[in-house]
């Protein structure tokens, strides 16, 4: 880390010396970003579960239409928040990065600690969304871009795009076919129907169901595309909560 | 020596950090530690209405109690899918045959409703029967309560009889071989995981990398004291950009290989598969009406756990018939003058001496009978099957069997209303 004479305030009569000013704002620093991530880690980690849910949670339910539709939707509110804040207090063009990075660390210890280690389902069943070529792209076009409006537009659009084509290396796999009894399966849903989930019954999957279908069998564009479109929407809200949540707010003398 | 505030706290905090880190582990491991394994599956919860009145399951069977790893077992019987349906319960239209178990201690290998696999949902018809079948493989060693359920869409779960399970050795053995369609072999057990690992912490790391250059280049607070200082447009360099930039291209390049190697070594995948099976075939037998029953009024003992039921009985038969057995919710009442020996099953739903008829003697061929049935046992108020009285709908239901000389079984449905006494010796 660097820091600049220029940039460095008058340190008063509260340091010994610059080295010791110098060190406290790095130890800052670090004990920051370390909240911050934490902070992001947990209500991030809430949110999405709560509105992703099992479409995260179990590769079964990781379909063409739905998941694509919904995942990037709802990741998209903390990446934007994130990004206000960091951007506009900062210029730290690692918002979106950042809590995505937080989100998949918190979801890999549940996953892991909880799905794996305490209930015993295969991580092949349990895996998270990836999402970090979508935090990525949308970081850059900030940086480059410098505005939240253009990053709303071709960012968010790219968000969408790029979710399923993130995800797809892990997933082709487990969407090899096999037959069970003689009945066509894939492996992801042969996966979910082996390790008994007493209370996901098979019904609660939501399976390409919807309306649009001009497209033939071209499910994901369709639904990549109307993820991306929403994803606009809610990166001009979500900026807005970003930069309302991280706005410094001062009493006055006589209030306290 | 004087110190700074700054350093005081830096001081405090290394002490504090660490003890925190300590408790914080402590806590953790306690907690991982003393968990205990589920042995129910929270079917006495369920309002005893909703238990009586919807799936009535019998001829349960566990094909092993005790089992190795890799081994298999049968769960087997029929379940009678009840005609008074409660009105505030979803209809079984959308089904999905389950077990009530904890967590994948055993895996479902497959499963059919009559004689149909049903990996996915399928459709039951009120009033019918069907014999169902679920083959499992053991895969993690201990003790196990294993349930036959079913899930109704709109209604829950609705738990069978369960059977304690004993699973020995070494999950470390278990293996889950697949055959694809191409006709290779795979482990399912383990199928991809190490590349799905490596795939997200590669991504991960990356992550952590952008993080750190930005992080590592002015950290944050000075940044904020430069934008607050109006200096916003001069904080991102001509470099930082073109880093960017670079940076985005290598990572949107990285994905198009991963994309492209995806294809390459998967080149013929499905979506997956899903929709509703119907026609699903139900016991032949299931409406034959051998037996006629009209219910006319019961009432429930709270205090002494007994439930009476006033019935006329019709024997349409050609052999005399004796009332034998009455079950609802997963439980078993006896009568011991027809069941001379104990049958197999699990013991806490099995009150082998819990029936009792007004008039033992045999229905005759074309004889009707009214008869006082009466089904008693701490069981009924075990399983709270007692808080019918509390329900929204007391009303009872089940499944009444009668035997024939010959050994010839005929069921038939009861259930109805049936008015709650609170204390010992009040009358209807």
């Amino acid at each position: 880390m660097s820091i600049t004479n220029e940039t460095t305030p008058a340190a008063g009569g509260a340091w010994v010396s610059k080295e010791e000013f110098l060190g406290c704002v790095k130890l800052t620093d670090w004990i920051l970003l370390l909240i911050l991530f934490l902070v992001l880690l947990g209500s991030f980690h809430i949110h999405y579960m709560l509105l992703a849910g099992d479409w995260d949670f179990w590769i079964d339910f990781k379909d063409r239409r739905m998941w694509p539709t919904v995942a990037p939707i709802v990741a998209m509110c903390f990446a934007a928040a994130a990004q206000s804040f960091f951007w506009q207090k900062f210029r730290l063009p690692f918002g979106a990065t950042l809590a995505v990075f937080a989100l998949l660390v918190g979801e890999w210890i549940n996953r892991y600690d909880n799905f794996w280690g305490w209930t015993f389902f295969p991580i092949n069943l349990v895996f998270p969304s990836a999402l970090i070529p979508m935090g990525f792209w949308l970081d850059v076009v900030l940086l480059l871009s410098g505005s939240w409006v253009v990053t709303a537009v071709v960012g968010a659009m790219g968000w969408g795009l790029l979710f399923y084509p993130s995800n797809w290396p892990v997933l082709a796999q487990y969407h090899q076919a096999t037959e069970v009894d003689g009945v066509l399966l894939t492996l992801a849903d042969l996966i979910g129907f082996n390790y008994v989930r007493t209370g996901t019954p098979e019904y609660i999957r939501m399976i390409e169901r919807g309306t649009l279908r001009t497209f033939g069998k071209d499910v994901v564009p369709v639904a990549a595309f109307f993820s991306g479109f929403v994803s606009m929407l809610v990166y001009f809200l979500w900026w807005k909560v970003g930069g309302w949540f991280s706005t410094t707010a001062y009493l006055e003398n006589d209030e306290i | 020596m004087k110190r700074s505030i700054l350093q005081q706290m830096a001081h405090t905090c290394g002490y504090a950090g660490r003890a925190l880190a300590l408790g914080a582990a402590a806590v953790v491991a306690l907690l991982t530690f003393s968990a205990a394994p589920a042995a129910a599956h929270g079917e006495r919860s369920q309002q005893a209405f909703l238990r009586m009145r919807t799936l009535n399951w019998y001829d349960v069977k566990w094909s092993k109690t005790s089992l190795n790893v890799n081994e298999e077992m049968e769960l087997t019987g029929k379940v009678h899918v009840f005609s008074g349906w409660p009105q505030a319960v979803a209809k079984p239209q959308e089904a999905f045959l389950n077990v009530g178990e904890p967590g994948p201690v055993l895996i479902r290998k497959s499963a059919s409703v009559g004689e149909v696999p049903v990996p996915r949902t399928f459709s039951m018809d009120v009033g019918y029967d069907y014999e169902y079948k679920i083959v499992l493989k053991a895969r993690r060693p201990g003790r196990y309560h294993v349930h036959v359920q079913i899930n109704v869409k709109d209604g829950g779960p609705i738990v069978g009889p369960g059977e304690w399970i004993e699973i020995k050795g070494d999950m470390k053995d278990f293996t889950n071989p697949v055959t694809l369609l191409d006709g290779s072999t795979i482990d399912l057990e383990s199928y991809g995981i190490n590349w799905t690992y490596l795939y997200h912490f590669v991504w991960m790391a990356a992550a952590l990398v952008w993080i750190l250059y930005w992080f590592l280049q002015k950290g944050i607070i000075v940044r904020g004291w430069q934008v607050a200082a109006g200096k916003r447009n001069e904080i991102i360099t001509p470099e930082d950009k073109r880093f960017g930039g670079l940076w985005l291209a290598v990572a949107m390049l990285a994905l198009l290989f991963f994309y492209a190697n995806a294809n390459r070594e998967f080149p013929r995948t499905l979506p997956m598969q899903a929709g509703l099976l119907t026609g699903i075939p139900f016991i032949e037998d299931s409406r034959r009406e051998t037996v006629a029953v009209h219910y006319s009024g019961g009432s429930y003992k709270v205090p002494g756990r007994e439930l009476t039921v006033n019935l006329q009985i019709t024997n349409k038969g050609q052999e005399p018939l004796r009332v034998g057995e009455f079950t609802t919710a997963g439980l078993r009442f006896l009568n011991p003058d027809v069941f001379t020996t104990r049958p197999v099953f699990p013991d806490y739903l099995l009150a082998d001496r819990g029936l009792s008829v007004s008039d033992p003697s045999p229905i005759a061929p074309g004889e009707t009978k009214n008869l006082v049935i009466t089904v008693q046992d701490a069981r009924f108020d075990v399983e709270r099957l007692s808080d019918l009285a509390y329900d929204t709908d007391s009303q009872f239901g089940g499944l009444l069997f009668l035997f024939s000389p010959s050994g010839k079984r005929e069921k038939v449905e009861i259930g109805g209303p049936v008015i709650p006494k609170f204390q010992l010796g009040a009358t209807l």
